[in-house]
């Protein structure tokens, strides 16, 4: 009986694993291009695995992609490089979970003589010197995203509009350049009355938004740093009626603040182009495993969406959409 | 019905052991066969010590968590523990103290954080599930008001040493795991205290009767718990050479997951330490079975949880019989 159970059980285990779609082909191709992005449980990377889906179809590379399940990290992302090497890839693409934590994973790509292409956060250079390894970037510069904002603002509204910005994870790089890049742009024409951390967080934003709307009733503008912060911000402001009075800007252009920019409701959102650095990635590490020349840093800009070009920008998205 | 059975020495707990290898050795020789179909390597010395090195943070939490399951409680903390070694250490590193006094410090803490978990659960008789859940959230609090919620990075290479030498051609992180559950194995079946253990999460009353002093036994077994979790963040800070205040999130599910396929009984009391090292490098083949094998990750995370469901079902296999 216990035989049986255990032939059961391994039979259970092994069916799981034949049925799930593994993405693994039996002829191994040429190339095999391992990308790692941060996880895949938000638009924005499902939009940069699918850039590169299509372009490693085009070229004729298998892609293997893999990511931490829930949670970005340093420690997820250096197993999965190990065992992505283990698997024999050509090269890899990642996108860090920070900008210091891939001293290790970079140190096995070197010995194993695997190239690396960083997309969307940067490695910091201090890192790249420590293993002694030049790493291409393509990314966005986020201050330059958030100074377009902060540029549309100065332009839209009257010298000493009472502004409120909505900042990211306290220490974390990006949130910092979001906010500088929106504050140095605004400061000396904007009056700034109130600024909070909500942690990237729709819930957040909104309870944020609250406080900052009942200490500052006559409040016109907020610039959240990122689109989920400017949902929750949203809500708050529609709960107070204040909608003709408080405009918002966001940041990322998620498809849901897209909607809410065409239906008037948000005055705009920042868009980055991750759909661009996954083509990027793909095609220079396959340039570098044919010992071709490779890009070593693109900038893969940031635009401000409005109601004028919300249309452009949703059907230009729509391609890489699952 | 539960008797408090001597470890070891009963047959059951062998055939359980025996079917435990067994499993391990059949997921083993799936995936060598599944990795080879796809062209890809998996049965290599190479990748058995990257599994091995993958696990052994996961392996050295759940020694401690062992202990505390098999006294009848749980510890939901040591993953903010791992958290919060990193970011204490490496401030200390940063800071200029040596290594090896750097790793003793941080033991001790994490040492001293288990105790005092250990202190409520057993003199305060509050039920460890819901210290451990206090503690979980307050030390994780603590590693982020520590640096401010950042990271620290830019470590002394002596730091990593600790894991990435090799003694014999063997990592030495390899030999760590081998040694230190060799040392608890030892304790677990030789000592008194071992013995006691067993007996209070079997019948703590009658452990009661006997004279044993349960409350201060159940406290150094959480003091275990700490301990291994700090051992395991040093482990894992000196793979990284970086510290990240979230590090260890959801490593106490990942140890309890290890302890449970293992064999070791949430009801306290049964099981085998030793088998809790095959409970996490069958999670450990798991992974890295999956990856090398491309399987989208969120299937791997379905795969992994039915292993868990699957492991304790054919344990339990023998007691469904006699009903």
């Amino acid at each position: 009986m216990k035989k049986i159970l255990n032939t059961l059980a391994v039979l259970t285990l092994t069916t799981g694993m034949i049925c799930c779609p593994s993405e693994a082909k039996a002829a191994k191709k040429d190339i095999v291009i391992g990308f790692v992005p941060m996880t895949m449980n938000n638009e924005y990377f499902i939009t940069m695995v699918n850039g590169a889906k299509q372009k490693a179809k085009e070229m004729g590379v298998q892609l293997d992609v893999q990511a931490a399940d829930q949670h970005a990290s340093a420690a997820a992302q250096l197993t999965i490089v190990e065992n992505m090497i283990t698997a024999g890839v050509d090269g890899i693409c990642i996108v860090p979970s920070s900008s210091e934590g891939l001293v290790s994973a970079l140190e096995r790509c070197k010995s194993a003589n695997v190239p690396v292409i960083n997309l969307d956060t940067k490695i910091n250079e201090s890192v790249l010197k420590e293993v002694g390894l030049d790493v291409p970037f393509f990314g966005t510069d986020n201050y330059a995203g958030a100074a377009a904002a902060g540029n549309y603002a100065v332009a839209n509204f009257p010298k000493g509009t009472k502004t409120a910005i909505l900042t990211g994870i306290e220490g974390q790089q990006n949130a910092a350049d979001r906010r500088n890049g929106f504050y140095d742009t605004v400061k000396s024409k904007l009056n700034i009355v109130a600024e909070q951390s909500a942690n990237w967080e729709v819930d957040q934003g909104y309870t944020a938004t609250q406080n900052i709307l009942s200490a500052n009733p006559d409040l016109q503008l907020i610039f959240a740093s990122n689109d989920g912060m400017a949902i929750g911000a949203l809500r708050a402001v529609e709960e107070a009626e204040l909608q003709d009075q408080v405009q918002i800007i966001g940041f990322d252009a998620i498809s849901e603040a897209l909607e809410l920019v065409d239906r008037n409701e948000m005055l705009g959102t920042v868009a980055q182009y991750p759909a661009e650095m996954g083509i990027l990635g793909v095609e220079n590490v396959v340039n570098a495993i044919n010992g071709k020349p490779v890009e070593l840093s693109i900038d893969t800009g940031a635009k401000l969406i409005t109601k004028k070009n919300v249309q452009q920008h949703k059907d230009y998205s729509k391609q890489f959409a699952d | 019905m539960k008797n408090a059975k001597n470890q070891g020495a009963s047959k059951n707990i062998d055939i359980q052991s025996l079917s435990l290898y067994i499993g391990a050795i059949l997921i083993f020789v799936v995936f060598t066969g599944l990795c080879s179909a796809f062209g890809k390597s998996f049965c290599t010395l190479g990748n058995m010590k990257n599994i091995i090195n993958q696990s052994a943070v996961i392996a050295v939490i759940a020694i401690g968590q062992s202990i505390i399951i098999l006294t009848g409680g749980i510890d939901l903390s040591v993953g903010s523990i791992v958290g919060f070694v990193g970011i204490f250490g490496g401030l200390l590193l940063k800071s200029g103290v040596p290594v090896t006094l750097v790793v003793l410090i941080v033991v001790v803490t994490g040492c001293l954080i288990g105790i005092i978990n250990g202190v409520f659960v057993s003199y305060g008789k509050v039920p460890s599930f819901i210290v451990t859940l206090g503690s979980m959230q307050i030390v994780r609090g603590l590693t982020m008001v520590l640096n401010h919620g950042r990271p620290v990075s830019g470590f002394p290479s002596e730091l990593r040493m600790i894991v990435n030498t090799k003694v014999m051609g063997i990592p030495i992180s390899i030999i760590y795991v081998f040694l230190l559950y060799a040392i608890m194995i030892t304790v677990m079946k030789k000592t008194r205290l071992g013995r006691w253990i067993y007996a209070i999460g079997g019948n703590a009353n009658a452990a009661k009767l006997a004279g044993i002093k349960i409350n201060k036994i159940e406290m150094i077994a959480y003091g275990f718990g700490g301990l291994f979790a700090s051992i395991g963040g040093i482990f894992l800070l000196s793979r990284l050479a970086y510290a990240d205040p979230n590090a260890g999130s959801g490593y106490e599910l990942d140890a309890i997951a290890a302890v449970v396929i293992g064999g070791i009984a949430l009801s306290g009391g049964k099981g085998n330490i030793g088998n809790t090292l095959v409970g996490a490098l069958i999670l450990g083949m798991l992974k890295c079975g999956l990856q090398i094998l491309n399987v989208p990750v969120y299937f791997q995370t379905i795969i992994i949880g039915m292993t868990i469901i699957a492991a304790v079902f054919l344990d339990k296999a023998k007691e469904r019989k006699a009903e």
